[in-house]
């Protein structure tokens, strides 16, 4: 396997639950008062956002399901800080899509020409 | 990425008739994209692209269903769309050939769109992120670069 039919692999596999747990706007809201802050509860990101403690539940579970942020016990409530490895992961696979065209295109340039080439001979 | 979407233009000499065929066709994706193609360029079918050999570990199947078929001006198909649902403009990318007849060659109009609908804002998160914390290391000090350079292009 050849590094550009590796990197284009890897474009095709572009982790779908990962895209669509960061492409809800309010769970990237959540993901970036975790980052100011550190960490925090559904109750203190409740309190920080016009959504109501069960619904930052849910979206909590749905960052949780993707690795997106950790989770640990304390005291009664749950707390929970962002995966930065996974997050960047997340970026890094967006950036690298643009990248991946501009390889291909150049390799659909090359093949159009060596046959317009055979062609004009 | 104004529209989250991707732009690239790109000159080739050889004429449309002959890009379109190179887009289009499974024996030349299979080059230019994946290791196997099977895919027919009519609106509407359905099929797929096969990185790696089917099967085997680490190969990866994507599945394409082709949108529009307008030869030699045209062709656009849907991808990355969750598997046994119809691709539409919520849950797919929507890529795009548009080729235009110039100075005896071709340029080929690529447009990739929908990064808006999958999540392209994680770019504006990552901005946010860098703000906060400031400890990025090399690796993503780049990528906030190539992030600005894509918006600056596109």
């Amino acid at each position: 396997v050849t590094a550009a039919t590796a990197a284009t692999a890897a474009t095709a596999s572009i982790d779908d639950d990962l895209w669509s747990a960061v492409g809800d706007p309010t769970r990237r809201r959540m993901l970036d008062l975790l980052l100011a802050s550190g960490d925090g509860t559904a109750t203190t990101l409740s309190g920080q956002l016009p959504v109501t403690r069960q619904a930052v539940a849910k979206h909590l579970l749905v960052l949780d399901r993707v690795g997106l942020v950790h989770v640990r016990p304390a005291g009664r409530e749950m707390r929970y800080e962002v995966d930065e490895e996974q997050l960047a992961r997340a970026v890094a696979q967006l950036a690298s899509v643009g990248a991946d065209w501009d390889a291909r295109l150049r390799r659909i340039k090359t093949i159009a020409e060596t046959i317009a080439r055979s062609k004009a001979k | 990425m104004e529209n989250g979407s991707i732009q690239r233009q790109l000159y080739v000499e050889a004429s449309p008739e002959v890009v379109f065929e190179v887009v289009s066709s499974p024996e030349h994706i299979s080059q230019w994209w994946s290791d196997s193609a099977d895919l027919e360029p009519v609106p509407g079918a359905s099929g797929e692209i096969v990185f790696g050999k089917k099967g085997a570990p680490g190969s990866h199947v994507a599945h394409v269903t082709v949108v529009e078929v307008d030869a030699p001006r045209l062709f656009s198909f849907r991808w990355v769309y969750p598997d046994g649902e119809t691709p539409s403009a919520g849950n797919s990318l929507l890529v795009t050939f548009a080729l235009v007849p110039t100075a005896g060659g071709t340029t080929i109009h690529l447009t990739e769109d929908g990064f808006r609908e999958k999540g392209w804002e994680a770019a504006e998160l990552e901005a946010a992120y860098a703000d906060h914390v400031g400890g990025w290391d090399s690796c993503v000090t780049s990528l906030t670069k190539y992030l600005t350079q894509l918006v600056a292009t596109s």
